[in-house]
């Protein structure tokens, strides 16, 4: 008995301890700040050493990364293609941050800027020399990513909404183009009497940020400060009013329910069955790539507006491209954001791969966006988002949990669609998840009103 | 006789053998340390901190503070998590014993077949197992959609319309992949346990004229029960921790939300809301929810044992 082995606690004791030890030496080294585990630092170069850029991005933008190569010797960036947006984007770079091993540049769209100051992940770009370039690019885009005074991001491009319609059909019916929302009501009416199966439109019960953006046009405020706390205002009288209005049209079976830019969507495109789209103006890539054979019928219209005469527009998407914290040459890094945001040759080869709306100022006149498009029977149809663009409201503000927000709403609207609720309530289900969320991440918070 | 004293010679040497035992042991515990024990540790380790915020709106430079169990608070007071663990326990259920019944069924079929088709239907059985959860549920997320479904396609054509990935019935679309990639699996470990049966008790019983239902039901059944009780404690845990499927699925419908499990809540808090100390506290919450159910369920076994005897 003397001589017995270690008992089979006492081994387990040991384990436990010893592990326990271990984990509290790791974690007392590096526990003490929140996010991103390497800062940026600026490393010198020898002259003539070649500096390698690794840029994440689901854009393919292959193209303009080539272009800056071959143009650029010195500095050789690294395109690699990443999952889009919260489809696995940003959890990849959310953990690449958390890791210390993130890329030096990366896609970051408006929406989510805040998330990752949240977690320190975007380099402070005044401290190389960003504000230079303010007089660049488009104003509320700029402001997109200023933070306490200072620059952290690059804009890329934005998402002004517009009316993409099929004249033909319209026509056909008897339809005028719809300039009101209570007009795009009876239009709905009017196709689903004529249609013979098709519908004006289609909702999508799943896609928070096109909901979003017709609270935006509508005049509603889903999240804005007051001193140093956040106010969530997704159940405001205005995001209501739109809610009502899009949970009316479904009730009465005026769109159809279903995931737009999806191929069951695309292929109603292509047959007739959906004859408008309430959609961004990165959207003209997607009409023509997905429904080749409805060339020319296609025009674009302003946004219908809540009351006649109104001028109110929004926003879709809308991207920049950022500097993360860690990259050992930032100054490089940024040169490279600037670059492929505004220099012509660039943005042209960007256009062509249906990036979005210029945030550059100056880059629009004569690109292959300043155009009569055979595609929309020969309208010049950017000239309806060049004002749809102006239209649009610049004091919107993201929060920084955009991105659980739109999962509840998403989640929520689902559940209506089911049966359980009504947009209008998911709307009040949404404002309060979101409102713990901010709070749970140590930030003050309430709901408006 | 001698036999049994060589037995017991062997057995009163014990000390000096034992620590070879450990040696043994050793790349075990190392393991289940590194592994398991600390990450553990980590988990509920994380889950007692938060974030503490400075800076104008709080997007300053943050530290680490300690949180008490405001961690734990929080993720009981969410009404989607809470629900994520009913909608798993319903899942469970009804998938467990329906995926083990057949798994018997087919276990005891191919005890009974000849060993050549026995070989070849019992690969056929486990390939399921092979394939990669996300692979399965991409290969009947296929099945699923309408207008791209042959099976939408052709059931609608009898006139039946099944909403497969509906709000009510997605969970029992998931429930279907589930049995189909693991009960090969559960088959295969039944199989096992078949096969270590003495063959002499299946010749008293054909001497004592025992049909071959009632050599199933009387001897096969109760000589299988360590590995259906084994089977039962992995499927519980298993469902508990369901989270490729319904990940995989969540795009193709509205209907799967981002808490639809606890894991996939966990997940989302973690890596789609930057909460990892939230996350933790979920996961360790869920790790608990685990262990009682399968200690439950192994206590309420072997109890029934006890009683039996």
């Amino acid at each position: 008995m003397n001589s017995s082995p270690p008992s089979r606690r006492s081994v387990l004791r040991w384990g436990a301890g010893a592990a326990g030890v271990s984990a509290l030496s790791a974690l007392t080294g590096c526990g003490q700040t929140v996010g991103a585990a390497r800062t940026t630092r600026q490393e010198s170069t020898r002259p003539g050493q070649k500096v390698n850029l690794v840029f994440w991005t689901w854009v393919p933008m292959q193209k303009t990364v080539d272009l800056w190569n071959k143009t650029h010797p010195d500095i050789h960036v690294e395109m690699q293609t990443i999952p889009a947006s919260t489809g696995g984007g940003y959890q990849k770079m959310f953990s690449a941050l958390t890791a210390g091993n993130p890329p030096d540049l990366a896609q970051v769209e408006y929406q989510e800027l805040p998330a990752f100051m949240l977690v320190n992940g975007l380099t402070d770009l005044s401290s190389y020399g960003a504000d230079e370039l303010r007089d660049k690019y488009v104003p509320w885009q700029w402001n997109q990513g200023v933070f306490g005074g200072r620059v952290h991001t690059i804009p890329q491009a934005s998402g002004p909404m517009g009316l993409f319609y099929r004249q033909d059909l319209l026509a056909k019916w008897g339809i005028e183009t719809p300039a009101t929302w209570a007009e795009f009501e009876k239009a709905a009416r009017v196709v689903k009497a004529r249609g013979n199966g098709a519908r004006l439109s289609a909702f999508n019960p799943n896609s928070p940020a096109w909901f979003a953006a017709m609270c935006w046009q509508r005049g509603a405020r889903w999240v804005h400060t007051e001193g140093d706390t956040w106010i969530v205002g997704m159940n405001d009288d205005r995001s209501r009013e739109v809610a009502e209005y899009w949970q009316r049209l479904v009730r009465d079976d005026l769109v159809f329910v279903e995931p737009d830019l999806s191929s069951g969507w695309y292929r109603q495109l292509q047959t007739g069955q959906v004859v408008t789209w309430i959609g961004p103006q990165w959207g003209d890539a997607l009409l023509r790539g997905n429904a080749p054979g409805t060339k020319g019928k296609w025009r674009v219209a302003p946004l219908p507006q809540w009351k006649a005469g109104q001028n109110a527009s929004a926003n879709w998407g809308g991207a920049s491209t950022a500097v993360l914290q860690g990259s050992r040459h930032p100054r490089e890094a940024l040169q490279f954001a600037h670059w492929i945001n505004s220099d012509p040759k660039a943005v042209d080869l960007n256009i062509a791969v249906g990036y979005g709306w210029p945030a550059a100022t100056g880059v629009f006149e004569g690109s292959a966006l300043d155009k009569p498009d055979p595609f929309f029977g020969g309208q010049r149809y950017n000239d309806v988002f060049t004002a749809s663009d102006r239209a649009i409201d610049t004091s919107w503000k993201w929060s920084p949990t955009t991105d659980a927000d739109f999962a509840h709403l998403g989640d929520a609207f689902g559940a209506a669609m089911a049966g359980e609720g009504t947009f209008a309530s998911a709307l009040a289900d949404a404002q309060k998840r979101a409102v713990d969320d901010l709070l749970a991440k140590g930030l003050k918070a309430r709901s408006q009103s | 006789m001698s036999s049994n004293d060589l037995a017991r010679g062997g057995r009163r040497g014990t000390a000096r053998p034992d620590r070879a035992a450990w040696g043994f042991l050793l790349p075990f515990v190392a393991l289940f340390l590194f592994v398991f024990v600390l990450p553990l540790g980590y988990a509920v380790y994380e889950s007692l901190l938060k974030p503490i915020r400075s800076g104008p709106l709080g997007l300053g430079p943050a530290t680490i503070g300690f949180a008490g169990l405001d961690n734990y608070t929080l993720a009981l007071q969410q009404s989607d998590f809470l629900g994520s663990f009913g909608r798993v326990l319903l899942f469970g259920i009804v998938q467990v014993p329906v995926m083990l019944l057949l798994a018997t069924v087919l276990a005891l079929v191919l005890d009974t077949l000849s060993q050549r088709w026995a070989g070849i239907l019992r690969a056929a059985y486990f390939l399921p197992y092979g394939v990669p959860g996300v692979i399965a549920s991409i290969l009947w997320g296929f099945l699923y959609v309408p207008g791209v479904s042959p099976l939408v396609d052709l059931l609608g054509r009898i006139g039946l319309a099944p909403d497969f990935l509906g709000y009510h019935g997605v969970l029992w679309s998931i429930a279907n992949i589930v049995i189909w990639e693991f009960t090969g699996y559960n088959m295969l470990v039944i199989v096992a346990q078949l096969k270590s049966i003495p063959q002499e008790l299946y010749e008293a019983a054909r001497i004592d004229g025992a049909s071959s239902w009632q050599t199933a039901v009387r001897i096969k059944l109760p000589l299988a029960r360590p590995a259906l009780v084994l089977t039962g404690v992995f499927s519980i845990i298993g469902t508990l921790q369901l989270f490729a499927e319904p990940l995989v699925i969540k795009p193709l419908t509205s209907s799967v939300t981002s808490a639809y499990t606890p894991n996939l809540a966990a997940y989302n808090e973690a890596f789609a809301n930057n909460n990892i100390y939230l996350a933790a506290a979920e996961s360790v919450i869920l790790a608990l929810v685990a262990s009682v159910l399968s200690f439950g369920f192994l206590s309420l076994v072997n109890r029934k044992e006890r009683g039996a005897r």
